[in-house]
């Protein structure tokens, strides 16, 4: 990973944080004029740095961010974001250095879910998170873990 | 990686789904894990992290053993 793709995924994260979800390759290729920057996204890809859709051409994820609705949605500092998951819900409030509100479901049964995160404390903190892909698989499906 | 309000709430979506046990740990301790593991992603001077310090953070919260140890790169 070079320092120009590097400046690519920095733009990413900072459109992503600005926008709520994430930027369009339309909106990068008018954001950054002249930057072959669909060579870079692959790279970026390759490196787990942020995850493409397989079908079209557009992100899937930067991680903790999602590009899709999914059923973690997260507040914080006046903004709200879709989540990938349990554990990518609470990277939001951490990457930003904010507290924030965590809207979730119980997978099981489907019961709502809200924990707060306060001072890098979830409250309430006995919910239960469950990871059944190891970690050594994660990256084989990412969507899937 | 999802969240169930109980053990109780685990155990009957793996015998709905057929999937092994993974790991289990309480949402407090996932988000002290999510801090450690997300605070320098906006960072403009982040850089990729290695395996080796990814692991780190899983040993620093006491996720070890073989279900822990990340692919190697």
């Amino acid at each position: 990973m070079d320092e120009a793709e590097l400046r690519i995924r920095n733009h990413i994260y900072r459109r992503f944080v600005e926008l709520g979800r994430a930027p369009r390759f339309a909106e990068l290729s008018a954001e950054l004029p002249g930057v072959e920057f669909e060579p870079a996204l692959r790279r970026l890809h390759e490196f787990h740095a942020v995850v493409l859709e397989d079908d079209r051409r557009e992100l899937r994820m930067a991680n903790p961010f999602s590009a899709v609705p999914t059923h973690h949605r997260v507040e914080a500092g006046g903004r709200s974001w879709f989540a990938n998951c349990a554990w990518d819900a609470f990277g939001i409030p951490a990457a930003l250095h904010v507290d924030g509100h965590i809207s979730s479901e119980c997978l099981d049964c489907g019961e709502t879910i809200e924990i707060d995160v306060r001072g890098g404390q979830a409250v309430p903190d006995e919910h239960l998170f469950h990871v059944a892909v190891p970690a050594a698989h994660w990256w084989d499906d990412i969507v899937f873990t | 990686m999802n969240l169930f309000r109980s053990e109780e709430h685990v155990e009957r979506w793996l015998g709905r789904t057929g999937l092994e046990a993974g790991a289990t740990i309480t949402a407090g301790r996932l988000c002290e894990l999510a801090h450690a593991w997300w605070s320098d992603r906006l960072a403009p001077s982040w850089r990729p992290r290695s395996r080796e310090a990814s692991q780190a953070i899983l040993e620093r919260l006491g996720l070890t053993g073989p279900f822990w140890q990340l692919a190697e790169e």
